[in-house]
């Protein structure tokens, strides 16, 4: 049999149909999650807001020109998280290895699990049955020998809008060695993960603009347009040829990120600020995942190589930046740092678990608030624009000023 | 400056006066040192952070007034450090002289100008006596937060209740009163916030003192005790905001009540402690004649034991963090405590069977 693997689960439409669960009357209507604000901003839309032109990351503005009957949902951030965290379990039932991409995609590796569940189309159908019974909602899923192709997949299985209207999805998609290649070159070359606009243009100019188009050109033209490291790996992806794996291991452990330096740092504000920046990255992962953890790592290599690790568990999990600094910079404080720091790390693990909980008399968690709304204006903002668009203010760039 | 004095007279009030000294100094470095005033037959020590300062004083022989800062630290190490006996220490320049038995030193001082002038607080002298006072702080100030990122909850109030004083204090997950009713420290209707970081401080010094001469401003209140061979006196800034409303945390009846000996109980409580690690909880099930204690902690074992009890209500099992009952324990009165609980997620009450004038409010740790 061949070897398709991986798996790429994509909720339809999830936000706009996890609100009309609980809100029945927004079924057949054109719906829009996102803010109606003059600068609200489209989280998801339903099909048949889309029809209408409405896109995701569209400005609610807009959405409203085109489609002036949508209904306006505000967004519920943890109940798509809960939502989320329900089908994740469901694809535990089937694979350890998963990689969350965001709280309504996953790829899965199924490469281990065919021999209980059956192929991989199989187990596809099965998942998507099992999310229709556990969560009451529908999924498309790709399947493919690469997570690129999975991708592709999984779009292609999708609802598709027509000119006679909405028409449902295949629901599962499978790219196989007999039509991988007619398949992957039908799309244009943006479809391909490392097509951004400015390598568009580029290709453009080169009179490229499908995935087809792309595969004819010979390495070395792409290698002088775009660079050896670039080129390179576009020209393996328009021959399907995608060696990236499943990262599952994230989610079965723990999250981290860690950072080493150019040259030994020995401030320590210089690393505190260095654990602002992981804690972010490590926090908006955490929270991208639908998780959270209740123990707290720090990692620190020396110039020595040698390692030191230092963790600490708290009573509730935690998923904000300053959760996760505070308790990180308590363990910096503890080690001594007099022979330099080559490399630091924070890690979040102990994921989702629920422990004893000290109850407060005071209900005062007003600062917890503002900054778990805080992180998912964040989250927000960096679907739209991407990790880099918004960050913490301490840190700028402190593995720069190392020198003192 | 010159003095001669006991090292063993000045090693108490000088480690007294230095712990109110900033550690860091930050904008002013000066405040890591110890102000030393010798004028009459005093020597005044002086250490603030500008937050809490305390004022130590003791009777030496002045050769000559002056006054210096000296850095706290190395001050009080050189002190403690020699034996018992006549130590002199002379200022003169930029520097101080220490010497004590064949032990000498010179210290760098400290801009003596730069040392912010500290204010008394201005009001009425009020006096208290000290075994009350002393009573009360023991058993309310532990109660309060140390988190400084909740300024509000790091504070004691005291209130003026029926003519007497009231101290209140909780971190959030306990809270602790008392009532002193002899004690008339401020006029009816008034309330005031005060660091718990300062009366740990004033409690260490109270001592065998009498009273408390208690002194209260706008913004700062000081605390005068005089001790053997001097005084001390303690001033602190006020924390500003309003106090959590505590008294509608305190549920008006209970429909559990567990009447237990103090010490039987705490005893057990200690013992079973040692299987709570981390962040487990002790879990108390409370049947008709017995309560049963128990702590489990995952890979690393579990304690068990029951103690004799009566008890009216369901039998009900709550969980609390171990550390938190025993202080609330420590700090009841009496022989006999009652436990007063509503249900496994509500706030419990713990107070003398005596009545009496203190009460712990304790909130449960849930469970899943």
């Amino acid at each position: 049999m061949e070897d398709l693997p991986i798996l790429h689960v994509d909720m339809d439409a999830f936000y706009v149909e996890v609100e009309r669960q609980s809100n029945p009357s927004l079924i057949g209507k054109p719906v829009v999650v996102g803010g109606d604000s003059q600068r609200g901003v489209v989280a998801s839309a339903s099909y048949e807001a889309r029809a209408m032109g409405v896109k995701s990351a569209m400005s609610s503005v807009v959405a409203r020109r085109l489609c002036s009957d949508a209904v306006f949902v505000k967004s519920d951030f943890p109940r798509y998280r809960e939502v989320s965290r329900r089908v994740h379990q469901i694809f535990q039932a089937v694979t350890p290895e998963i990689e969350p991409i965001a709280l309504d995609e996953a790829f899965l590796d199924v490469g281990g699990a065919r021999k209980l569940f059956g192929s991989s189309e199989e187990i596809a159908w099965q998942l998507r049955s099992d999310i229709y019974e556990g969560v009451g909602l529908d999924c498309s899923v790709g399947v493919a020998s690469s997570k690129l192709l999975a991708k592709l997949a999984s779009v292609a299985a999708k609802p598709q809008i027509t000119s006679r209207g909405i028409q449902p999805g295949v629901g599962v998609y499978v790219v196989d060695s007999e039509n991988q290649k007619t398949f992957l070159e039908a799309h244009p070359v943006e479809a391909l993960w490392g097509v951004g606009a400015v390598t568009l243009r580029k290709l453009r100019s080169l009179g490229i603009s499908t995935v087809k188009d792309l595969a004819a050109v010979p390495e070395q033209v792409l290698v002088e347009a775009l660079g050896a490291s670039h080129g390179g790996h576009l020209w393996k992806l328009s021959r399907g040829v995608d060696v990236s794996r499943v990262n599952s291991e994230r989610q079965r452990k723990s999250i981290s990120h860690e950072e080493t330096f150019p040259s030994d740092v020995y401030d320590r504000k210089a690393l505190e600020s260095e654990i602002v920046r992981l804690s972010d990255a490590v926090s908006s992962r955490a929270r991208t995942q639908g998780t959270a953890g209740r123990t707290i790592h720090l990692k620190v290599r020396r110039p020595d190589m040698s390692f030191v690790t230092r963790s600490i568990t708290v009573d509730e999990p935690v998923d904000t930046l300053p959760e996760i600094a505070e308790k990180a910079t308590e363990l910096l404080a503890q080690l001594d740092i007099g022979q330099g720091v080559r490399l630091l790390g924070v890690g979040l693990s102990r994921l989702d678990e629920t422990g004893p909980r000290q109850l407060s008399l005071v209900q005062d968690d007003k600062r917890d608030q503002s900054w778990s709304r805080l992180s998912g204006a964040m989250d927000r903002i960096r679907e739209r624009y991407g990790h880099s668009a918004i960050g913490p203010g301490l840190p700028i760039n402190p593995s720069e000023n190392n020198d003192s | 400056m010159k003095f001669r004095c006991e090292r063993d007279a000045l090693v108490e009030q000088l480690s007294t006066a230095s712990r109110a000294v900033s550690s860091r100094g930050g904008a002013l470095p000066v405040l890591t040192g110890i102000h030393l005033k010798a004028h009459k037959e005093t020597l005044t020590m002086t250490g603030s952070d500008l937050e809490i300062t305390v004022r130590a004083s003791v009777a030496v022989d002045v050769k000559e007034s002056g006054e210096a800062v000296l850095p706290s630290r190395i001050v009080v190490d050189i002190i403690r450090s020699l034996d018992s006996g006549a130590v002199e220490v002379e200022v003169s320049g930029e520097e101080a002289k220490i010497s004590g038995g064949r032990s000498q030193f010179s210290v760098r001082t400290l801009p003596v100008d730069d040392f912010p002038a500290l204010s008394d607080p201005s009001g009425d002298q009020v006096t208290v006596a000290t075994a009350d006072l002393a009573a009360g702080l023991k058993q309310v100030v532990r109660a309060a937060s140390g988190d400084d990122a909740r300024p509000i909850l790091t504070g004691v109030l005291m209130s003026a209740e029926d003519g007497g004083l009231r101290l209140v204090a909780t971190d959030s997950y306990r809270l602790a009163v008392r009532d002193l009713p002899e004690a008339t420290v401020l006029s009816e209707g008034q309330k005031v916030l005060v660091p718990s970081r300062a009366l740990d401080e004033l409690s260490r010094v109270l001592g065998d003192s009498e009273e408390v001469n208690v002194r209260l401003g706008e913004r700062e209140v000081s605390f005068d005790v005089s001790i053997e061979d001097g005084a001390v006196q303690v001033t602190t800034r006020l924390i500003e905001g309003e106090f959590p409303n505590y008294r509608q945390l305190i549920p008006s009846s209970y429909p559990n009540q567990l009447t237990i000996g103090r010490e039987p109980l705490l005893e057990a409580v200690r013992r079973v402690k040692l299987m709570a690690r981390d962040t487990t909880p002790l879990r108390i099930t409370q049947k008709s004649d017995s309560v049963e204690l128990m702590a489990v902690t995952q890979d690393v074992g579990q304690a068990h034991e029951e103690v004799d009890a009566q008890y009216s209500g369901d039998e009900l099992t709550v969980a609390f963090n171990p550390d938190y009952l025993i202080q609330g324990l420590e700090a009841a009165p009496g022989d006999e405590v009652i436990l007063e609980t509503l249900d496994a997620l509500k706030p419990a009450v713990l107070r003398s069977s005596e009545g009496g004038d203190f009460l712990y409010l304790l909130m449960p740790v849930r469970v899943s």
